[in-house]
């Protein structure tokens, strides 16, 4: 080991000494900006990663929509042979009102296709009790929200009445409520699509909205690998001229909310990183004092034998292994405290009591956390670098010493 | 002057004050052969130790030429082997133990070997402190520390070693002993000494003695 690094150890770490105040203080400082970078940036990109995903599992990646689609079988067709697609599915959309011993609701009604949702949509994976295997055409599966304000459980046996009863009855015809059982619940996580939807199949629901054989929307799996922007834009050149459908990615479905939470997650960053400049400087100001402190050692360093260069290193290394110290610890600790943060997250709002008011904002019911490696490459880039530049300009203060000046100074 | 390990000739030093050039001494000759011991004496502010860190080519000279084993060249990295400088204010390293500094005299100028730590470990042991290897500089006494300052001075086997009143932080009785360490030591290795002091008992211990004042170093004996 070169002798300016095996100083730098031993001015940092002392033989038979406690460890240095400086290196204490350097250390922590680098650890906790580091610290709050993987947290914020896990957090941030989390609820983006969540936001991604949910949008995938529930629509698919792509997402085919018209006013009524009557010829989906034709349709799904078509998509099927565009590249980069690997399944395709028909859903119908709407509002019913769903009672359960004289409890009504309000909620969103999604008709599925139960031969071909999975592939696109894996209900079964968000499933908390029941199976999709017992969705049929006399079935519903409520979300957690629902089924809780309801009242409902696996078994239960729901009323739903659907605007077409309304309608029928201005044309003087009475249509009867629809009694579903219920055959499973989910939970995405998603705050809204857990509080209040209802899924059935889709015939039921062509049937509840009177749409015939019409649907709604063609959801869209693409095969691993495929980039959606692409495969939606092949799509869009297979749809019939004048048919007003088109295809849209998930990034354009959550644009909106993806976008706010990209700026977000950037100021944040921003923010943070400014943290770790000012630790830099802090590691700058207490390297400064250590090379006007060790002024003479310094001309020693020269007496027997070192280059000023040498010396410098001395000082450079001190910041460089402080700065990679404090970011292994930052790092360590800051993804041991991502895969707990739920659990924190929600420690802490009990005591704020202010969980709900989060959960109203970021609509998850799980504080999300997904970090990715060059996120920690750049921010490891950044924190060593930084300490870097803070002990190469203490080296240059020490490489600009004389030695016969730097023994003479008091 | 043909077993000269040190040669100086012509040595001329000025410093600037201001407007003024102020000069310390100039055409100084100095040589010091192999395992001889010279000393420099002369007033405070008389320019000895700025003529010994000419020698060790720590500072530069106006005018004049220095030679090391005869050969011009006086980079660091010979200054670490060719020379041993001896501080009176010691300048131990305060992180590192006796030992351990002691062996930083090797690990500047080259490897740390088995051969290195033994050689370490026998100067520790030639200078007294065996059993002292371990202690930081703070937990030795000042006799103790400019003990481990002449370890380390001799650790690369240097062809001279420079000491700039190597006794002036001491007292009498340690000083003393520091002086008997010293030249017994450069007189067992056969190691040029030029030894800087105030005190001429130890001026006198030396095979030769200059004197320097007005800026002219004259030999006294």
């Amino acid at each position: 080991m070169p002798w300016y690094l095996y100083l730098a150890f031993k001015q940092l770490f002392p033989s038979g000494r406690r460890v240095t105040f400086f290196t204490c203080a350097s250390t922590i400082g680098v650890f906790l900006g580091v610290w709050m970078l993987i947290i914020i940036i896990g957090v941030m990109s989390g609820f983006g990663y969540k936001y991604s995903r949910m949008i995938i599992d529930t629509q698919g990646e792509i997402q085919v929509r018209g006013t009524f689609i009557d010829n989906q079988e034709q349709l799904r067709g078509i998509i099927a042979k565009v590249s980069g697609v690997a399944a395709t599915t028909p859903s119908a959309e709407g509002i019913v009102m769903i009672e359960y011993q004289k409890r009504p609701n309000y909620p969103g009604i999604i008709g599925v296709d139960p031969e071909s949702v999975e592939k696109v949509i894996p209900i079964s994976k968000y499933l908390l009790q029941g199976s999709m295997d017992d969705l049929d055409d006399d079935a519903v599966i409520l979300s957690a929200g629902l089924a809780y304000a309801l009242g409902a459980r696996i078994g239960s046996k729901v009323t739903v009445v659907s605007p077409l009863t309304l309608e029928r009855l201005n044309q003087d015809t009475y249509m009867m409520p629809t009694e579903l059982t219920v055959a499973g619940i989910y939970e995405f996580g998603h705050q809204q699509l857990d509080k209040s939807i209802a899924i059935v199949t889709l015939r039921r629901m062509q049937e509840l909205y009177g749409l015939g054989d019409s649907v709604h929307g063609i959801n869209v799996r693409l095969a691993p690998g495929a980039d959606a922007d692409q495969v939606a834009r092949a799509i869009n050149e297979t749809l019939p001229a004048g048919s007003r459908m088109f295809a849209r990615t998930w990034m354009q479905s959550g644009e909106a909310f993806l976008f706010a939470l990209k700026i977000e997650r950037f100021m944040v960053i921003i923010i943070v990183a400014f943290v770790i400049v000012v630790v830099a400087f802090l590691v700058t100001s207490m390297l400064l004092v250590a090379v006007a402190r060790k002024t003479r050692e310094i001309g020693l360093y020269g007496a027997l034998g070192a280059t000023p260069w040498q010396s410098a290193m001395c000082f450079c290394f001190q910041g460089v292994l402080v700065g990679t110290l404090g970011t292994f610890l930052g790092v360590t600790i800051g993804l041991l405290t991502l895969s707990n943060i739920d659990p924190i997250a929600r420690l802490i709002a009990r005591v704020t009591g202010n969980w709900d008011l989060l959960v109203e904002i970021y609509q998850f019911t799980k504080v999300p956390a997904h970090i990715t490696a060059p996120d920690i490459a750049i921010i490891c880039v950044f924190a060593v670098g930084m300490s870097t530049l803070a002990g190469l300009i203490a080296a240059f203060r020490a490489a600009k010493l004389k030695p016969v000046e730097a023994m003479r100074s008091e | 002057m043909s077993d000269s390990v040190l040669t100086a000739r012509a040595l001329r030093k000025t410093y600037r004050s201001g407007n003024r050039r102020l000069e310390v001494f100039s055409n100084v000759d100095f040589h010091i052969a192999a395992g001889e011991s010279v000393s420099i004496r002369g007033e405070s502010g008389s320019g000895k130790s700025t003529l010994l860190n000419l020698l060790a080519a720590l500072d530069t000279a106006d005018s004049g030429t220095l030679a090391w084993d005869g050969c011009a060249k006086t980079g660091n990295a010979a200054r670490g082997r060719f020379v041993g400088i001896i501080f009176q204010a010691f300048y131990l390293i305060p992180e590192l133990n006796a030992l351990e500094n002691i062996l930083m005299a090797r690990r500047i100028t080259g490897r740390i070997d088995p051969a290195a730590r033994a050689r370490a470990a026998e100067l520790l042991d030639r200078v007294g402190l065996k059993d002292r290897g371990h202690h930081l500089p703070s937990q030795l006494s000042g006799g103790e520390r400019q003990r481990v300052a002449v370890a380390r001075a001799l650790m690369n086997s240097p062809r001279v070693i420079l000491a700039d009143e190597p006794t002036g932080n001491l007292d009498e009785k340690t000083a003393d002993s520091v002086m008997d360490l010293l030249l017994g030591i450069c007189a067992e290795t056969k190691t040029a000494l030029v030894l800087v002091t105030h005190n001429p008992l130890y001026a006198k211990r030396t095979a030769r003695e200059y004197f320097l004042h007005e800026g002219t170093l004259r030999p006294v004996r």
